[in-house]
């Protein structure tokens, strides 16, 4: 305390109502100031002799202090100069008067603001919606087999530890009933295209009740038990395996796993990380992959019917699959048909029925023995009701051969159909 | 006449911080993550306000609109970066490597120079925001030099596994503070190259000692180098909080503002109580909340049906329940990370501002003020990326 600012204070000291510490913001000196309440504002008493009225509509006050008895005081024309009032009558007796201390000083630069928003979703848009899946769509042809496998590997060891809900972090068992295993591969072998695949197929089945599956790169092919569950024929199973071989043929799964790699980080640098930022991730995720998916389903479709119709099963399983989902969830509309990355089931049931011949007599694609095989593959017989499961009504089959990194994943959100 | 002294008092409340942090954190939840600018900027409010040198408090006076608005320009030129470069590494790591590990450290690699460009921007934006008597500080423009050199020494400390540490804190840190402003006037930080060592000291005994009981355990199977082994991890703890507080010590008494210095003392056994208190208390309060719920849920499948558990029912249960898990889980992610900085952060700014002095402040009524930093970016690209400072 300077010996003239204390005799400043010896003098007046009975016309004020307190004391502050007072920086004009020009040096980093500090002045004790006496302050007086008055009708049009808070006078304040300056060293030097002068007075400053400072009216009670412009005071401001700093937000979010430590000290909750004090108040720190400027002007909203003036940005530099405090008044740092520890006295808590005083600092409430200001806080009474001064009616705007919460308001902005700065006006906020709307539109700067709406200019780079703009902006940023536009470059945000462009990078996932065009740069992204075009750079995928031509380095997944360029990806060697090993590389594709190793992917594969590790996005399947990823998915059964994500959807094991013993918490046990072992990952959902996959079945393997030698009955069950021959017949898959009887499906298979029937059925198996005649094309030049740098790996082989490989089938798993994952002993969980939703209705699903899904292929992934390097020939990874997935059934749940639920969807085997939920077939009535041996037919609309080797239906579905058709169709997610049709996707392991096109690379679509090689090119989905590398378009999230790229599309996850993009929306991670949107989103932060607040509460670990992964639903809202993998939400947006699956928005963003829902527009590509469509036309990668119609042409699995379209190799399905084909395979199917050479190897003499008939192709209006996959029809008739997806049409006993339609009537126990009714079509996927909406929102959800958005959130689905499959075309509506109408089309495609339409689309099967019509690949069929029907004057032509197809032949069951197992015998009944080998078929009660395949329905006991994960052991049991408890699982083979199908149809009226608590689940069903939720779980709209969708393909999900992208790499599930969500460590909880959400029923609802999961529950895809091929 | 002033005093040659000028203590700094510290005015935080753990409670009070731990009511905002909670507060903006739920908001932040709630939006998505976009009230992120606004509550990092009222923690930061809250944080500088309770520091208060000579009984004035620092002024933090960054705006979250500002905050926004360098966060959407950072993401017009990140997105890019980011979406492509991750793509490429991905491709390249399986193309070549048949591995996911590779593309990570590929990944980290590719972001490394990014990282210390945002920090030292972030570092550049936070001082420009701060005042202290109503003046200003101010980092230079040196965001470039800052990048390389960090590479470089980040380098030597990974060759040299660690040990040469010291150094490389000593000398980004004088990169730094020699380019820093208080007003007018620049800050200095002295200290030779060797300044920092002695700091690490504990660390260096503890690995010393673990290598010594280490190969002789190896060599003669003897229980007592297993109990002399673990008798080094307790050394190693304590040899963390001694760098903390040394490190901290000798860099602070060797910094220069005209001829204002300063004095610390730091306490290493501080920090180790702060830490341990800390986890104490908060693993205390999240075990009592899961027993409590534990203790709860059975009460309530008490009350309905007593103890014959249904299968089918208990599912059906768990399928009405999963949205009150999910928000019970989103709930203790904010609990958990307000808790940290009311039991961590706050103590630890405490105790360091606590035992810190200027001395000489006198020097201080020379300070003019400095002009505004305008900084059209704020700290965009360290929010962009997560990697601003821990506040």
């Amino acid at each position: 305390m300077s010996s003239d600012v204390e005799n400043t204070r010896e003098t007046t000291r009975e016309s004020y109502d307190g004391f502050a510490d007072y920086v004009a913001g020009k040096r980093a000196v500090l002045a004790r100031v006496g302050l007086t309440v008055s009708g049009v504002g808070l006078v304040v008493h300056l060293p030097d002799g002068r007075q400053e009225i400072w009216p009670w509509d412009d005071l401001r006050a700093l937000k979010d202090q430590a000290d909750r008895e004090g108040v720190v005081i400027y002007r909203s024309g003036a940005q530099l100069a405090r008044l740092f009032v520890a006295d808590a009558a005083l600092a409430n007796a200001i806080k009474t008067r001064a009616t705007a201390l919460a308001r902005r000083t700065r006006p906020v630069p709307l539109a700067k603001l709406a200019g780079w928003a703009t902006a940023a979703v536009a470059s945000v848009a462009v990078i996932i919606f065009v740069l992204v899946p075009l750079m995928a769509s031509q380095l997944a042809e360029f990806l060697p087999a090993e590389g594709e496998k190793a992917l594969g590997d590790a996005t399947l060891e990823q998915i059964r530890v994500a959807l094991d809900e013993t918490g046990l972090g072992s990952g959902v068992n996959t079945c393997q009933t030698p009955q069950g295993r021959a017949a898959l591969d009887e499906i298979y072998a029937r059925i198996a295209p005649e094309i030049d695949l740098p790996y082989p197929v490989e089938i798993h089945v994952f002993d969980h009740e939703l209705v699903n599956a899904f292929a992934l790169p390097g020939g990874h092919v997935v059934l749940f038990r639920g969807l085997i569950d939920t077939a009535q024929t041996p037919d609309e199973v080797a239906a579905v395996l058709a169709h997610e071989i049709g996707h392991v043929v096109h690379r679509d799964p090689t090119r989905d796993a590398l378009r999230s790699a790229g599309s996850l980080g993009v929306l991670g640098l949107l989103f932060g990380d607040f509460a670990g930022g992964t639903v809202a991730l993998m939400l947006a995720n699956q928005l963003v992959n829902a527009s590509y998916s469509q036309a990668a389903e119609t042409r699995a479709d379209e190799f399905a019917h084909g395979v199917l119709e050479a190897a003499n099963v008939t192709p209006s399983a996959l029809g008739s699959f997806f049409k006993r989902m339609q009537d126990e969830n009714g079509d996927v509309e909406g929102f959800a048909a958005h959130l689905s990355s499959h075309p509506q089931f109408a089309k495609r049931i339409a689309a099967a029925a019509s690949a069929a011949d029907r004057a032509h007599q197809y032949d069951p694609v197992l015998s009944k023995a080998q078929w009660r095989g395949l329905q006991r593959i994960c052991g049991g017989s408890s699982h083979d009701v199908s149809g009226d499961e608590g689940d069903m009504s939720e779980s709209a089959p969708v393909d999900n051969p992208r790499p599930n990194r969500s460590e909880r994943p959400a029923r609802n959100q999961e529950g895809k159909v091929k | 006449m002033v005093p040659r002294v000028l203590p700094i008092r510290y005015a935080g409340r753990a409670g009070a911080l731990f009511k905002l942090a909670l507060k903006t954190g739920l908001f932040t939840l709630l939006t998505l993550g976009f009230y992120r600018f606004w509550a990092r900027t009222r923690l930061r409010r809250y944080y500088w306000s309770a520091i208060r040198p000579g009984g004035i408090p620092l002024e933090y006076v960054g705006d979250p609109i500002e905050k926004l608005l360098g966060f959407l320009v950072a993401v017009v030129f990140m997105a890019f970066y980011i979406g492509v470069v991750n793509l490429i590494l991905m491709y390249f790591s399986f193309a070549l490597f048949q591995g996911n590990g590779i593309a990570y450290v590929l990944s980290f690699l590719g972001l490394a120079p990014i990282i210390f460009f945002a920090q030292y921007r972030a570092r550049r934006y936070i001082l420009a925001r701060t005042r202290w008597r109503g003046i200003r500080f101010g980092l230079e423009p040196g965001a470039g030099g800052y990048v390389w050199r960090s590479i470089v020494h980040y380098v030597v400390a990974i060759l040299s596994v660690g040990l040469s540490w010291p150094l490389t804190t000593l000398w980004l840190e004088k990169y730094r503070v020699n380019r820093t402003y208080y007003g007018d006037l620049q800050f200095v930080q002295g200290g030779k190259r060797t300044l920092l060592f002695g700091a690490m000291r504990h660390i260096y005994y503890a690995l010393g000692l673990s290598a010594v009981a280490g190969g002789m355990l190896a060599l003669s199977e003897n229980p007592a180098w297993a109990a002399l082994f673990l008798l080094t991890v307790p050394w190693a703890i304590y040899g963390w909080a001694y760098w903390r507080a040394e490190s901290f010590k000798r860099m602070t008494e060797t910094k220069e503002l005209g001829e204002i210095r300063f004095r610390t003392k730091p306490r290493p056994g501080r920090i180790i109580g702060i830490y341990l208190l800390g986890g104490l208390v908060l693993n205390l309060v999240l075990y009592g909340v899961l027993i409590l719920a534990v203790v709860l849920v059975i009460l309530a499948l008490g009350g309905t049906g007593g103890f014959d558990f249904d299968p089918e029912q208990i599912a059906q249960l768990g399928t009405a329940a999963t949205p009150a898990f999910v928000a019970i889980y989103f709930l203790g992610f904010v609990m958990i990370g307000a808790a940290t900085q009311a039991l961590f952060t706050l103590p630890m700014t405490r105790h360091f501002a606590e035992v810190t002095q200027v001395i000489d402040p006198s020097a201080l009524n020379r300070i003019q003020q400095r002009d505004r930093d305008e900084f059209a970016e704020a700290e965009g690209f360290a929010d962009a990326l997560d990697v601003g400072a821990a506040i």
